[in-house]
């Protein structure tokens, strides 16, 4: 396996071209080739999204692509949404709301509900539900990540918002 | 500048210091350490759950390129110093110093060289430059293993003729403990009606979603071992690996600063923390592990799986006189966790919420070839629970009462606390009555019996549950590593900050946040001010761990009294440098000031230097510094035993109140959570916010306990849920809509008043479901007597009760 394919990923708007094993999974060239280890595994069969990202505008889990399929994307991760030091209102809702303990599902919580507030500004509980869906928390319970959720949307949306 | 005190941190809603550096993705765990040079585990286990190892041989593996070692079990032998895995949490086989629990221990090593016990167990390892490498490499061990008859059922492995997992044993029991009170013999031949149930827990486990991770790295030019663990028990983690590599001289150094969850799964010593240490010390290289999803399923610990034969002793009121309870859990393999200690647990707290005088229970942990049986958020008190629980609901079926009537009839009164049970805990305080009401007030339970009624007319079926659980937490037991005190240091230093050290970890609860709003209010120094350092054994006061919500108890406590002792002595240097007595200075807003002259004040950071730089300037006789050791023993336990088993082993008692109603389709066996009502009391709560999360997190736990998950195993002894796809996590869907609420009765015994808060809303929905799901289908007249609640299980016992159609 010492053959390398050349990789270019545009991750949070900076272009990383590197040499990685054809096989490496996109989340390992993301956290051990690039070095962002913000984004986190938890399973081996795509079940528990701690991996997720944001791919050409999609939430996606960077454990089930290569990272030779992400060649010529654009990614976003964890590391690409704070501005500055400042938080942005998404982890700033996860902050108030308590929607994180440990933060190991954290990252992941966080992207798929970033990739969802992309697409629909006003979702609704049940949205919000099926938008994290993929994401296992064993320490919240769901019910203050989904709090966090919607007071972000209110934030980012006046207008819109859920009941 | 104003001298009043601002208003408390604590008891308010604070958010947390820890979020911003996790949302921004800059938190490190375990497996996010690098070191130059640093090399990759993989681990082979057993593929068989009992065989007798012929032979390992790792040739072909060693000659893959990147391969760079590897190591088998009769390597580890031979290497003459290192040690079987000690036993955890008992280092004695007598705790008690009473011949009761009896215990046995086997000699496992951090590789098996003799036998495999459980699929799972680790057999050998590679070493290689990548992780994939070192996971191609585990495809070309060849391992020889002559199969063994499998031992998978506790009612079988305790047959005379049963094949035996450890040979020098005469049986396949472990651990066997009795505890008693009253006069049982007596309620028996007293009562109106004897009740008599099979109750069985299912197995299932924590699966915190980081998995385990081992990054170790031995430097042998100063002999100094570092270790980074995904571990709730750093500093023992530490002695104990002291234990089994008997390296003369070395020196060991634990990190656990930040953990991803642990509930219970992370509180057992692990074979990869010799493992992962010794190919470390073997190459010279800094060395890496991190645990598959796959290899976590199989290879950290399990829990709750118990078969309860009970029997109560009742009058025709509904009192209840007596209950006996021989409990049968299966304990899969003798490795070094928890697991005993959490069954002599529930054998001390069936009699639960109620006023039971006469009591008797019997444990047998019993070894089988499944993963080994440890700790989990709930700790056998949550299978006590649910034995009692649904006992009580038994009984009110069995004499025509209602169930609420008899928690009623039964409970310990609010008058009788500080409450001693039959069995020896001293219980804190609890209004477990007003709770319940409460609950069944925020059900609306006469709209439900309506609703229940009008279903019933359209032959669908609805049900009400109640139940009232207690977790007693911050547990201590003689002879193990949880010894009941908890130390913290802390210093405030020439700039005026205060750096704390707490002798324990975190797993994702906040102590930092809890630290800050503490300190801050005894020493007045803003909540930014307060630098919390935890999970660092060196830099740490040695500690037992993280667990048995001790931190909200005896944490908690220790934090607040060596603030006030830092308090006490910056209030005296104050007194010398304003030339007034200490009793007329105000502690506040960040300096010490003369009463009613605020100008004369000095500032913490006057103070401090004072402390630090100019020590002939300090009172005659007092220490430079400010900086204190403070240990805290927890006044509501006990180290002794008596005669009859009886130990105040846990110091605080938090309670839930819960009711709910279900929906259980006929046709399927599914079930709906239609309402859901918690009445939590922990005492005090120091962050409102965080004891909020802490119970909805742990209520999910229950829930997914209750309904979904379930560790079954083949007759082989292969296990049937091996990853997420087969074992089923409560996600987002799952979660009811839930109603909340808190009563307060503070924990006398501690200055701040808490209990432990992390852990009830595990014990309460397998109970609270269950019974709910009894009473939707008593028109059938089915009983429920085991977990998970799944549809499988409810269409059968559906099926069953209408003569299988
Ligand atoms: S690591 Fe679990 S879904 Fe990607
Ligand atoms: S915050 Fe711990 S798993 Fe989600």
């Amino acid at each position: 396996m010492s053959d390398k394919a050349k990789i270019r990923i545009t991750i949070n708007g900076v272009v990383h071209e590197r040499e990685a094993p054809p096989r490496m999974l996109l989340v390992d060239y993301i956290r051990d080739v690039v070095g962002l280890k913000g984004t986190r595994y938890g399973c081996d069969t795509s079940n528990c999204g701690s991996c997720t990202i944001v791919m050409d505008g999609r939430s996606a889990k960077s454990c089930t692509f290569l990272a030779v399929q992400a060649d010529g994307r654009e990614v976003t991760t964890i590391e690409g949404l704070a501005e500055g030091s400042a938080l942005n209102p998404l982890q700033a809702a996860f902050q108030e709301a308590h929607a994180l303990q440990c933060g190991f599902c954290t990252s992941g919580m966080v992207m798929s509900a970033h990739a969802l507030l992309a697409h629909n500004p006003a979702p609704s509980v049940e949205e919000i539900r099926e938008g994290i869906i993929g994401n296992l928390c064993r320490c919240t319970g769901y019910v203050p990540v989904i709090e966090a959720v919607q007071a972000a949307a209110r934030r980012l949306d006046p207008k819109g918002g859920t009941p | 500048m104003s001298a009043a005190p601002r208003p408390p941190l604590v008891g308010t809603p604070v958010p947390r210091k820890e979020d911003p550096d996790i949302l921004r993705g800059q938190a490190r765990y375990t497996f996010d350490i690098e070191l130059p040079d640093m090399l990759h585990v993989a681990v082979y286990r057993s593929p068989a759950a009992h065989a007798r190892i012929r032979g390992v041989d790792l040739s072909k593996a060693l000659a893959l390129p990147g391969v760079v070692t590897g190591l088998t079990g009769a390597q580890v032998r031979r290497l003459g110093y290192v040690n079987p895995l000690s036993p955890f949490p008992f280092q004695s086989r007598d705790p008690f110093r009473r011949g009761n629990p009896t215990i046995k221990f086997f000699d496992h090593y951090c590789l098996a060289w003799d036998k495999v016990r459980f699929v799972g167990e680790p057999v050998a390892a590679v070493v290689a430059t990548d992780r994939y490498i070192a996971e191609d490499a585990l495809d070309l061990i060849e391992v020889e293993l002559d199969p063994l008859p499998p031992v998978v059922d506790s009612a079988a492995a305790l047959e005379p003729g049963s094949e035996r997992l450890y040979e020098d044993w005469d049986d396949n029991v472990m651990l066997t403990f009795r505890v008693s009170g009253g006069d049982v013999d007596a309620a028996f031949k007293e009562a109106d009606v004897i009740v008599r149930e099979t109750i069985h827990s299912g197995r299932f486990t924590g699966t915190p979603i980081e998995t385990r991770a081992v990054v170790a790295d031995y430097d042998a030019s100063v002999k100094t071992l570092s270790l980074w663990s995904t571990t709730q028990i750093g500093h023992a983690i530490g002695t104990l690996v002291e234990n089994t590599i008997a390296l003369p001289g070395l020196k060991v150094h634990v990190n656990f600063r930040r953990i991803g969850g642990g509930y219970g799964q992370k509180w057992a010593f692990y074979p990869e923390e010799i493992l992962v240490p010794l190919l470390s010390i073997l190459t010279n290289r800094p060395m890496k592990w991190v645990e598959t999803r796959r290899e976590h399923m199989t290879g950290t610990i399990h829990a709750r799986e118990q078969t309860h034969h009970i029997e109560a002793a009742v009058r025709r009121d509904g009192t209840i006189l007596g209950v006996k309870d021989r409990i049968v859990a299966n304990i899969g393999a003798a490795y070094p966790t928890g697991g005993l200690a959490s069954i002599v647990t529930t054998g001390m707290f069936v009699p639960g919420a109620y006023r039971i005088a006469n009591y008797e229970g019997q444990v047998q942990g019993v070894v089988t070839n499944k993963t080994p049986y440890g700790a989990h958020r709930g700790f056998g008190k949550s299978e006590a629970c649910f034995v009692i629980e649904r006992m009580v609901d038994r009984i009110a079926a069995n004499l025509d009462l209602d169930p609420v009537e008899l928690r009623r009839r039964n409970f310990v009164p609010p008058d009788a606390f500080p409450y001693r049970s039959v069995t020896g805990p001293r219980y804190d305080s609890g209004r477990y009555e007003e709770a319940l009401d409460k609950a069944l007030g925020l059900l609306d339970v006469d709209h439900w019996r309506a609703a229940q009624r009008e279903a019933a007319a359209e032959g669908r079926y609805l049900g009400i549950g109640t139940c009232l659980v207690i977790e007693p937490s911050s547990s201590t037991r003689m002879g193990s590593y949880n010894a009941g005190y908890y130390s913290v240091r802390m210093r405030m230093d020439p700039n005026g900050k205060v750096y704390v050290f707490p002798g324990g970890s975190d797993e994702g609860q906040g102590h930092a946040t809890s630290i800050s709003q503490l300190v801050g209010d005894e020493l007045q120094v803003s909540f930014d001010d307060v630098m919390v350092v935890e999970g660092d054994s060196l830099a740490c006061p040695y500690g037992s761990g993280s667990y048995s919500s001790r931190f909200s108890v005896v944490g908690t406590t220790a934090v607040t009294l060596a603030a006030r002792a830092l308090r006490e002595k910056a209030t005296q240097i104050a007194s010398v440098m304003l030339r007034h007595p200490p009793g007329g200075l105000v502690f506040a807003g960040g300096q010490v000031s003369v009463e009613g002259r605020p100008a004369e004040a000095v500032s913490l950071s006057e103070i401090a230097r004072v402390a630090y730089f100019y020590p002939f300037q300090l009172p005659e006789g007092m220490d430079p510094g400010l900086e204190t050791l403070y240990h805290f023993r927890d006044p509501n336990i006990e180290f002794e035993a008596d005669e009859r088993g009886r130990v105040a082993m846990f110091s605080s008692f938090p309670y839930d109140a819960e009711a709910a109603v279900v929906e259980v389709e006929a046709d399927t066996g599914l079930l709906k959570i239609l309402k859901f009502v918690s009445v939590h009391d922990c005492g005090n709560m120091l962050n409102p916010l965080i004891v909020r999360g802490q119970h909805v997190g742990a209520l999910a736990h229950g829930f997914g306990g209750a309904l979904y998950e379930e560790l079954p195993y083949s007759k082989e002894g292969q296990p049937m849920a091996a990853t997420f796809k087969d074992y089923f996590l409560p996600t987002a869907m799952e979660m009811p809509e839930m109603v909340l609420e808190h009563i307060e009765t503070p924990n006398p015994f501690t200055p701040g008043g808490f209990k432990g808060a992390g852990e009830t809303g595990t014990v309460g929905p397998p109970a609270v479901l269950a019974n709910a799901v009894e009473d939707a289908l008593k028109p059938l007249g089915i009983a429920v007597r085991r977990l998970p609640l799944t549809p499988q299980y409810l269409w059968s016992l559906i099926q069953e009760a209408q003569g299988g159609r």
